[in-house]
């Protein structure tokens, strides 16, 4: 059965040039009519989650999805189309609602748990639990004003997870906190999972998503773009096609630079620009890949890449020696190789044409990096050399930490 | 539908009141001497109002002191039942931008709030009642209702403000200056028989006017409540709710975009 129906839900906002805010206004104002712009939040959303289901929604920012997870929440209500909420909903939109630091712990948990719906018996018995879960036995009549904002996400968290949700909506609680605070998180959604709690889960961190979620869907500018298996729709999301995916500026600011009659460029001093060499073969653009063979610039870390670089040689040339170089975000040299090295044999260039950086896994978890790339003689003596004038995201599709990943395996 | 939303405030008893017992404390910063002290701004006035009438302009009037107090902690009520009840929306936007439960809580609690630290103040009056030994007849039965209507009343102006307050923000500051003028439109300080006739007839289209008189006759002067008087209170505080909700369930869906 569907614990959440919404269908042709529409959302505009009215945002006033002027904004009245006092009655005297609105009265002085009321032949003149009131300029406005509007902004369609939420256009035609139409989905279902099921029982026991849980829904990721995924976008870039200012997509519609925390407006959309209000809407069910009905903290905001649609302009047009319908939501039917057939279960108790228990949102997580943010932790410690209505906290009030002049109160003491144990009062803040007894208003919180309340508004988290638990009913007083409940919460008496479950008082002394919560506490100890925050690990704040001390502090139980301190006021809260007293307590770090650690202690205040843990006395939050602690408190409601206690509640016996049915629908959970959980709008990126998980980008607060240090690591033990999100594992435990984790635990804890997986524990729902497993009791069969229908959960709405919105976030950023696509690892989690990837984890959690068995459907996802994903918006673009309020607008539906795809609701499907979760593995897909990231995919989707990562390569999402030229123009949906925000081009990092390193790389669309180049594509532009390096376009302009090369005169321009040869006036500023050579050591100072990023590029250098006599551009007998002269690099015009390199793009990136992804294994659907579209042009993008984020990929997910252990997908397949595919560097082509689009060359002019401007005379036949048979010493060319093309290579790359990759840079941390911070500068630091990662990994470089060029044809020589791969013993690749290069024909004798001459037009323009293409070659290709077959990359099989990419190995990197998470992060932006920089690409240098070139084309020189045998000898070193640059023809063309972009000084790490490409940039490319990796996104994250494990849990493991650092920038790199190392293949290992645990065993007894 | 007014079972249903009724259900479901029932639903949400703990709720109202744990809103409400915590703005209460509040209010008091959590001490037994804050709620002395709460106590002193009352007496103080009781005590200069005091002077003032009866020495000074020489009011006749029986058991003045109680007179005075009873209708000082009645109009405070309405006072402070309807500025923290108009606030209710504004003053907790955190809650409204996150989380849904019926919006009427916050304004039902504040008027409970107002309530709560009215019975507070009651104490004082019944220790007065028990000083002068005033006889108690059984006229007091009429009180419970009188004080209920006086509930009902100030809620529903509490819903029609705190509505109207998140939209326009100078209600705040119009609504003060009309409780300032209200204060002495009412007979508080004096009786209503220092009027013209005709002037009385304006004076009593106040439904809170009348609750004070009423109160004070069936609480302190043992005598019972006019029929024509408890009508009009019935009748202004069933307007005033129908009023207030119909109002409040108009803007309600757009409370949180707004505020």
């Amino acid at each position: 059965m569907a614990a959440i129906e919404v269908e042709h839900l529409y959302k505009t906002f009215r945002i006033p040039h002027e904004k009245r805010t006092t009655l005297f206004e609105a009265l002085t104002g009321v032949f003149k009519p009131q300029a406005y712009e509007t902004f369609h939040a939420l256009k035609d959303i139409n989905f279902t989650v099921e029982d026991g289901e849980a829904l990721g929604i995924i976008g870039v920012n200012g997509s519609g999805k925390s407006t959309l997870l209000k809407i069910i929440a009905n903290v905001l209500r649609p302009t047009g189309g319908n939501v039917n909420i057939h279960r108790k909903i228990t949102p997580f939109l943010e932790l410690g609602v209505g906290f009030q630091p002049d109160l003491t712990a144990v009062e803040n948990v007894k208003i919180y748990a309340t508004i988290m719906g638990m009913q007083k018996r409940e919460i008496n018995d479950k008082l002394d639990e919560i506490i100890e879960f925050a690990g704040l036995e001390k502090f139980r009549d301190t006021k809260l004003k007293n307590f770090s904002s650690g202690m205040q996400v843990r006395l939050a968290f602690s408190t409601a997870i206690q509640t016996d949700p049915e629908i959970l909506l959980l709008d990126e609680v998980l980008a607060v906190g240090d690591m033990e605070f999100q594992q435990k998180c984790l635990d804890v959604l997986n524990q729902y999972q497993k009791d069969g709690v229908t959960i709405v889960f919105v976030s950023h961190d696509l690892g989690a998503v990837r984890r959690f979620c068995d459907r996802t869907l994903l918006l673009n500018k309020g607008e539906q773009v795809v609701l499907g298996d979760t593995g897909e729709v990231i995919d989707r999301y990562v390569y999402g096609g030229g123009e949906e995916a925000p081009t990092p500026s390193g790389n669309k600011n180049e594509s532009t630079k390096n376009e302009p009659d090369p005169a321009e460029t040869e006036e500023k001093p050579e050591n100072k620009t990023p590029r250098w060499g006599d551009r007998t073969v002269e690099i015009i653009n390199v793009e990136f890949h992804d294994k659907f063979g579209n042009k993008g610039s984020r990929f997910n870390s252990f997908d397949p890449m595919t560097i082509r670089i689009f060359y002019h040689a401007h005379k036949k040339i048979s010493d060319a020696v093309f290579g790359i170089a990759l840079y941390s975000e911070n500068g630091e040299n990662l990994f470089g190789t060029n044809t020589e090295l791969k013993n690749f044999e290069l024909e004798t260039l001459e037009g323009k044409g293409h070659v290709d950086l077959m990359i099989e896994r990419i190995p990197m978890i998470t992060g932006r990096f920089l690409l240098t790339v070139a084309v020189h003689t045998h000898d070193q003596k640059p023809y063309d050399w972009h000084d790490k004038q490409y940039s490319f995201d990796v996104i994250p599709t494990c849990r493991d930490v650092g920038l790199f990943e190392v293949p290992c395996n645990w065993k007894i | 539908m007014i079972t249903k939303h009724l259900n479901e405030l029932y639903a949400y008893r703990n709720l109202i009141w744990q809103l409400a017992w915590s703005e209460f404390k509040l209010r008091y910063k959590n001490s037994i001497l804050g709620y002395f002290w709460s106590l002193l701004e009352p007496m103080l006035m009781l005590t200069v109002l005091y002077v003032v009438f009866s020495n000074l302009m020489r009011v006749q009037v029986e058991y003045f002191q109680l007179f005075l107090l009873l209708g000082i902690i009645l109009w405070n009520f309405f006072s402070r039942a309807t500025s923290i009840g108009m606030n209710a929306i504004v003053g907790k936007a955190n809650m409204v931008k996150k989380i849904y439960f019926p919006r009427d809580i916050f304004v039902i609690s504040s008027c409970i709030t107002a309530l709560l630290m009215s019975i507070f103040e009651s104490f004082i009056f019944i220790m007065f009642m028990a000083f002068f030994k005033v006889s108690i007849s059984t006229n007091i039965a009429y009180a419970p209702l009188i004080l209920f209507f006086l509930f009902v009343i100030s809620l529903g102006l509490s819903l029609l403000l705190s509505a109207l307050n998140v939209f326009y923000r100078d209600v705040q500051f119009i609504w003060q200056v009309v409780l300032q003028a209200g204060f002495f439109a009412t007979p508080i300080l004096y009786t209503l028989d220092i009027f013209p006739e005709n002037l009385q007839k304006i004076i009593l289209l106040n439904p809170i006017a009348r609750i004070i008189i009423s109160a004070r006759d069936t609480i302190i002067y043992s005598a019972p409540a006019g029929t024509e008087d408890l009508l009009f209170m019935c009748i202004s505080s069933i307007v005033s709710l129908l009023i207030g909700y119909l109002i409040f369930s108009r803007f309600e869906p757009r409370f949180a975009e707004e505020i």
